[in-house]
């Protein structure tokens, strides 16, 4: 049985923690983002992205060892990376040059105070990850040990 | 005195916690995962098993530790409660505070260890 196992299993933590992390960061910075992509000829806004997570090991062969004798599990992976359906906001000003005929602008569906929560989520999970590798380190430096 | 069953109980011990921290470790990495359950490890006796009762005969009914294979740890998924909305049940706090117990018990067997090697090596060199 491997230490080894458990570090990467922190490891893809700490991957799909930082994907979390850059996601946010990105929809924090397409906030006022009003031409996110085009979408028949027409710019539509930046559509806030969300990150989906799945255990690691989701395959036959995992779930049959599973549920033969219990394993430990094999980390978690990032899935995709969703929109979020929500509609868009709509914003009165008739200089921008998005503007409909009425005057109104289709502003992005991201919720900064959303984005800043999540940000900090991820960052105490990142930091809990962090501390769970250094132990699995700390026991492997002792069982380097054995017989000195 | 070098093969005796402590050094045998000590690998099995240390095999057990190694296998407790990685699911330790699964249990945090997944503390954001919809609908994952955390999952511990369940220690059985093992002194039962290590004590071996001999049979004289042939025709006496076998002990139930002679043919007893069964691992000394296995894994349970706690399906009963759910602490988030998303269905998850990791409880980040206690997950944390088992992570540490564990490095203690760790970090004690292997001091045993140690020390029954010192003891070996005693012996070796003759006392001296």
């Amino acid at each position: 049985m491997s230490l080894f196992n458990s570090i990467h299993i922190s490891g893809s933590a700490l991957t799909a923690q930082r994907l979390r992390m850059d996601v946010a960061s990105s929809n924090i910075a397409n906030a006022e983002t009003t031409r996110g992509r085009q979408v028949e000829g027409e710019w539509e806004p930046y559509r806030r992205k969300m990150v989906a997570f799945q255990p690691k090991g989701q395959d036959f062969q995992s779930i049959l060892s599973k549920a033969k004798d219990g394993s430990p599990g094999q980390g978690v992976v990032a899935t995709e990376i969703q929109d979020d359906r929500e509609p868009f906001k709509l914003v009165y000003q008739p200089e921008h040059p998005d503007a409909d005929a009425q005057g109104y602008v289709k502003m992005p569906n991201v919720d900064p105070l959303k984005e800043m929560v999540d940000l900090m989520s991820a960052t105490r999970s990142y930091e809990a990850n962090v501390t769970v590798m250094n132990a699995a380190k700390g026991m492997y430096m002792k069982a380097l040990e054995i017989g000195r | 005195m070098l093969n005796s069953s402590t050094i045998r109980h000590l690998e099995h011990a240390l095999n057990g916690r190694t296998l407790n921290h990685k699911i330790i470790a699964n249990n945090i990495a997944n503390a954001d995962t919809p609908n994952y359950k955390a999952k511990s490890i369940q220690f059985k006796d093992s002194l039962n098993q290590s004590i071996k009762a001999t049979r004289t005969d042939d025709s006496h009914i076998p002990f139930s530790s002679e043919s007893d294979n069964t691992p000394l740890y296995r894994v349970k998924t706690n399906n009963q409660t759910s602490y988030s909305h998303n269905g998850n049940n990791v409880d980040v706090d206690k997950e944390m505070s088992k992570l540490a117990e564990n490095q203690l018990y760790y970090q004690a067997l292997i001091q045993r260890m140690n020390g029954k090697m010192s003891s070996i090596k005693m012996v070796l060199k003759g006392g001296r």
